[in-house]
């Protein structure tokens, strides 16, 4: 027999897609439902616990996907349960000849809405600078969290430093420190 | 904010020195200049979201002496 002349539905436990004479209703799941970034604005120094102004979603060539996250005083719900992927990070510039041996970037969720653990950090330090120019340094950290309920399950993120005169960069035109939220897939 | 090297050029190179924390805001961000300065209503402290503790917001001219003073002391640690 031709292989034309196959029908290929016979090979398939769902539906066949629309190229190989099927109806193409559910022959693929869907990819990304959800993808969304923000970032802080504006610079500040020291210790920020939690991150709770100068949030803005990406404006610059960026679309989100889906609903998006919805952000108020710093504390971010998600639009929909899930499996979510979260990043955040950003750079602090460790001022010269400041003695600043580590900042804390940390992600925290609440499963009550109420109390907040964390369940992502990383840090970065000023490598003890002894010299009169500013050091930069980056970090950045990722976690997967299982929202199961968008009314109780939510994110935050808190800088610790070291030394107060620290700062963490901020920019309204380019991503410098900030979050991304992408759900991966159903809970 | 410091690009090519560090020296303070901008207002808010004064402004994170003045106090810490996310104390002050911008009406436009993107147009960062004085008359876009606000506080920030909450900031975060100790795991909690509080009323800003910085209350009033310094004058023009406090900031602008506190962009020349960080640039000074740039300038006189590099050699200017």
């Amino acid at each position: 027999m031709a292989l034309s002349k196959i029908d290929v539905a016979n090979m398939l436990t769902g539906v066949a897609p629309l190229a190989n004479g099927g109806t193409g209703a559910t022959s693929f799941t869907a990819g990304i439902t959800e993808a969304d970034q923000w970032r802080v604005t504006s610079t500040f120094t020291g210790d920020a616990n939690p991150v709770a102004s100068n949030w803005e979603r990406n404006d610059f060539n960026f679309d989100k996907i889906g609903t998006g996250m919805s952000e108020s005083s710093g504390i971010f719900t998600f639009p929909s349960t899930g499996i979510w992927e979260i990043k955040y990070g950003g750079v602090s510039q460790i001022g010269g000849n400041a003695q600043n041996r580590w900042n804390d970037w940390k992600i925290e969720a609440t499963t009550n809405n109420s109390s907040y653990n964390l369940i992502g950090a990383t840090g970065n330090s000023g490598a003890l600078s002894n010299t009169a120019n500013s050091q930069y340094s980056s970090a950045q950290s990722s976690v997967i969290f299982d929202v199961t309920n968008v009314s109780t399950h939510k994110v935050r993120f808190t800088i610790d430093v070291n030394d107060g005169s620290t700062s963490q960069m901020g920019a309204s035109t380019y991503q410098y420190h900030g979050a991304t939220f992408i759900r991966l897939g159903d809970t | 904010m410091p690009e090519n090297n560090d020296r303070p050029k901008h207002i808010e190179d004064a402004l994170c020195q003045m106090h810490s924390n996310q104390w002050f805001t911008w009406t436009d961000s993107k147009n960062k200049i004085y008359a876009n300065l606000r506080l920030s209503a909450k900031v975060g402290i100790d795991g909690e979201i509080v009323d800003n503790p910085i209350t009033e917001l310094p004058t023009e001219s406090a900031v602008n002496a506190k962009l020349v003073e960080l640039q000074n002391a740039w300038d006189a640690a590099n050699g200017g």
